[in-house]
């Protein structure tokens, strides 16, 4: 079953534009509260960064809805803040200027609020249950990741020489 | 306007997580010295701790305030709140394009090292513990903010591979910085690799851990301090312009298809017998 879910999950979710639009006003609106208590930017400047950082994603989701090919959402919004911000796009520097006033840590500390309010029974069933394999699984991922970054890296310049 | 008055209803939650948030943003980022290395402690994770103790599945005492509807109306909103984030990340990628190019073959390729976790992890993982689909998202990247959103976007961070991925997030958040302090301090005094290798190999995580990693790193080589900081932040720009794009198209597919080849046979054996 679970297979056939994997597959499903390829095809286009159909989004509520209007409803993403105002439950992402709110969560922009949680997002300044932290901007503006954690890393102290100012009201005003956060603000006018998280009207910024709200357009990208609305106009990602936008291109979820209706782009001729199916990205996950979060693909969209990221390409839509790359291409918003190239050096060569028409007024990029402004947006970069405003986007720069929105700290980026501050924006995942809401996000983990709602995770840590979502976790439901069955979570803390599989946590108590794979906890110690977790944490021996998460040392061999870091351990993983930098040591085939090193071999890559290592080849790579013995290969050019340099 | 259903979802307005869907979210005034939900008033509960958006004012708690307001609070737990701004709570957690004054505390800031703590750093516990542990020898070579310091335990990173930042808000967003006492907020997931702090709202964990206010959840009635968590805490049944303290489930007065927050409900299970609460709880039900929290799992959806994760992934909005994760998209304002995305967004101020893409645009820390598109002024730095430039630099992105020049940084090099090299650069690009230790991307690709990244895939190591699938070789080491994932068989430990699925063969070695035993462990079911959690495997996916605990093995398939580093972990960071970017393949939270991945796993999110994509199973939602409630269902098993969001339980993989956010066990190995909290791991690396917590403990992070002394890992790979300790590995960069370990890597660079068996003296074998070049040290610009190192350096790079240091981008591939978060800025935390960067920080340590070089850390070690320039202990052990202080003559290449300045190549080594250079190539690691270029490193980590480079992890934040790829990493998305390298986890969702190329590391997450491989490890559901090894699990769906492998692993996943077995579950479906075992739900077969449980049938019969």
């Amino acid at each position: 079953m679970s297979d056939s879910v994997v597959a499903k999950e390829t095809t286009r979710p159909k989004i509520d534009l209007v409803d993403h639009a105002i439950v992402l006003i709110i969560v922009c609106l949680v997002g300044l509260v932290m901007n503006t208590v954690g890393p102290a930017i100012p009201l005003m400047d956060g603000f006018m960064g998280m009207i910024v950082i709200y357009l990208i994603s609305m106009a990602g989701l936008i291109l979820t809805r209706f782009a001729p090919f199916y990205l996950p959402s979060v693909a969209w919004i990221s390409l839509v803040g790359i291409v918003a911000t190239l050096p060569w796009t028409p007024g990029s520097e402004w947006i970069v200027a405003q986007a720069k006033s929105v700290n980026f840590l501050a924006l995942a500390t809401p996000a983990l609020a709602y995770a840590g309010f979502a976790i439901a029974k069955k979570e803390i069933e599989v946590a108590k249950h794979s906890g110690w394999k977790l944490a021996l699984v998460a040392c061999l991922v870091f351990l993983g990741t930098y040591a085939g970054s090193v071999l890559v890296a290592e080849a790579i310049l013995k290969l050019q020489g340099i | 306007m259903n979802a307005l008055r869907g979210q005034m209803g939900l008033w509960k939650l958006h004012l708690a997580v307001i609070i737990i948030g701004a709570i957690a943003e004054l505390i800031g980022i703590r750093k516990i010295p542990l020898g070579i290395g310091a335990i990173l402690l930042l808000p967003l994770l006492y907020a997931f701790i702090m709202a964990a103790l206010m959840n009635p599945n968590v805490m049944p005492k303290f489930g007065k305030f927050i409900g299970e509807k609460e709880v039900k109306a929290a799992s959806p909103l994760i992934v909005i709140a994760i998209m304002p984030f995305i967004a101020k990340f893409g645009t820390t990628i598109g002024p730095a394009i430039e630099t992105i190019i020049e940084a090099g073959p090299a650069l690009l390729l230790q991307e690709l090292g990244n895939l190591g976790t699938i070789v080491l992890a994932f068989p430990l993982a699925v063969w070695g513990l035993k462990m079911g689909r959690e495997a996916i998202g605990a093995t398939f990247s580093i972990a960071r903010e970017p393949n939270l959103a991945i796993i999110a976007d994509r199973y939602t961070l409630k269902s098993p591979e969001g339980a993989g991925v956010m066990g190995v997030y909290v791991i690396g958040t917590l403990f992070g910085t002394f890992i790979f302090a300790i590995l960069a301090s370990l890597f660079a005094s068996i003296d074998v690799f070049d040290p610009r290798a190192l350096a790079m190999a240091c981008g591939i995580g978060s800025g935390s851990m960067m920080a340590a990693c070089t850390g070690a790193l320039t202990e052990v080589v202080p003559t290449m301090k300045d190549e080594i900081l250079a190539l690691a932040g270029a490193s980590n720009l480079l992890t934040y312009a790829t990493g998305l794009y390298a986890g969702l198209f190329i590391a997450l597919p491989i490890v559901e298809k090894l699990y769906n080849a492998t692993a996943g046979k077995r579950d479906l054996a075992a739900a077969d017998n449980k049938g019969a």
